[in-house]
C-alpha cells in the first residue's frame, strides 16, 4: 500500500484530532450536568447571602445544597457508564474516596482556623473545592483542570478587592460562570 | 520498518482505532458513545467495527447492564500494536517528504 506524504499528513492529523477529542470527551463526559447544578446552587445561595439576612439565608443554602447533592447522586447513577473496565472502576472509587477525605479535611481546617465571618468560611470552602477539582483534573484528565483556576482567581479578587459585594460577585461570576461553562461544554465540545 | 495497514487506513476505521487506543488497556467504550464521538451513523460504525473485529484488532462485548442491552468495544493488544506500526509508517512517509 502506497500513499503520498500529503495523505500521510492528513491521516496523522485525523489521528491527533480524534485522540484529543476522545481524551477531552472522556474527561468532560457528564461534567456539564454537575457544573450546572453547582452553578445554580452557588447563584441562588450567594445572591440570597448578599441580599437577604437572618436564618432564611441558612435555610436557602441548606435546601439548595441538599437538593443539589440529591440531584447529582440521582443523575450520576442514571448516567450510563461510557467506559468500563478495571482502571475506570478503580478511578471512580479513588475519586469518591478522595472527595470524601477532602470534605473531612475541609471541616477539620475550618474547625481549627475558626473563621471570623461568613466570607472566610466561603473562601475556605471554595479553595478546598477548587483544590479537589485541580487534583481531579491533573490526575484523571488534563482538559477539565483549567476552569478551577479562573474561579479561584475570581474568588480571591472578590474577597480581597470587593468585600462589599463579595457574595454578589461569587453568585454572578462564580455560579453564573459555571453555568456558562457547562453550556459551552455541552454545545461546543 | 513499520508498514501501512490497509484495514486500519480507511478514514472511519483509523478514527475508531485512534479513539480506542486512547483508552487505558483493559477498558472498553460504549458503542453509542463511540458513535456520537466519531459522528457516524450506527450502521456505518457497526460495519467498520465488524471489519476490525474480523481482523482481530478489536473486541466487541455485548452484555446486559441493569437489564438493558449494551455493546462495549475495546482495542486488542494486536490492534494497538498494528495501530502504532501504522502511525510509525505514516510518520516515516512524512520524514521522507
Amino acid at each position: 500500500m502506497n500513499i503520498s506524504p500529503d495523505e500521510a499528513e492528513e491521516a496523522l492529523a485525523a489521528i491527533q484530532r480524534t485522540m484529543r477529542k476522545t481524551r477531552r470527551s472522556f474527561a468532560s463526559s457528564g461534567a456539564y450536568i454537575f457544573l450546572i447544578i453547582t452553578g445554580i446552587v452557588w447563584l441562588v445561595g450567594f445572591l440570597s447571602t448578599q441580599f437577604l439576612s437572618g436564618p432564611i439565608v441558612a435555610y436557602i443554602w441548606t435546601g439548595m445544597s441538599l437538593c443539589g447533592t440529591a440531584l447529582s447522586v440521582v443523575l450520576g447513577r442514571r448516567m450510563a457508564p461510557r467506559v468500563r473496565g478495571p482502571s475506570a472502576t478503580a478511578s471512580a472509587r479513588r475519586a469518591g474516596i478522595f472527595w470524601l477525605l477532602l470534605v473531612l479535611y475541609g471541616i477539620a481546617a475550618i474547625a481549627i482556623v475558626r473563621p471570623t465571618d461568613g466570607k472566610q468560611v466561603t473562601m475556605l470552602i471554595i479553595l478546598f473545592i477548587m483544590i479537589g477539582q485541580l487534583a481531579m483534573g491533573l490526575l484523571l484528565s488534563f482538559s477539565s483542570v483549567w476552569w478551577a483556576l479562573p474561579i479561584t482567581a475570581l474568588a480571591l479578587i472578590g474577597y480581597f478587592l470587593l468585600p462589599g459585594i463579595f457574595y454578589l460577585w461569587m453568585g454572578v461570576l462564580g455560579g453564573g460562570g459555571m453555568i456558562a461553562l457547562a453550556l459551552y461544554i455541552r454545545l461546543r465540545w | 520498518m513499520a508498514e501501512l495497514n490497509e484495514t486500519i487506513h480507511q478514514p472511519v476505521r483509523l478514527r475508531i482505532m485512534a479513539a480506542l487506543v486512547t483508552l487505558e488497556v483493559g477498558n472498553e467504550v460504549d458503542f453509542s458513545y463511540l458513535r456520537d464521538l466519531l459522528q457516524v451513523t450506527a450502521g456505518n460504525l457497526g460495519a467498520h467495527l465488524h471489519k476490525l473485529e474480523e481482523a482481530g484488532y478489536i473486541t466487541v462485548n455485548k452484555l446486559f447492564v441493569e437489564r438493558k442491552p449494551r455493546t462495549f468495544v475495546a482495542a486488542t493488544a494486536e490492534g494497538r500494536k498494528v495501530f502504532q506500526e501504522h502511525v510509525a509508517a505514516l510518520e516515516a512517509i512524512l520524514k521522507r517528504k
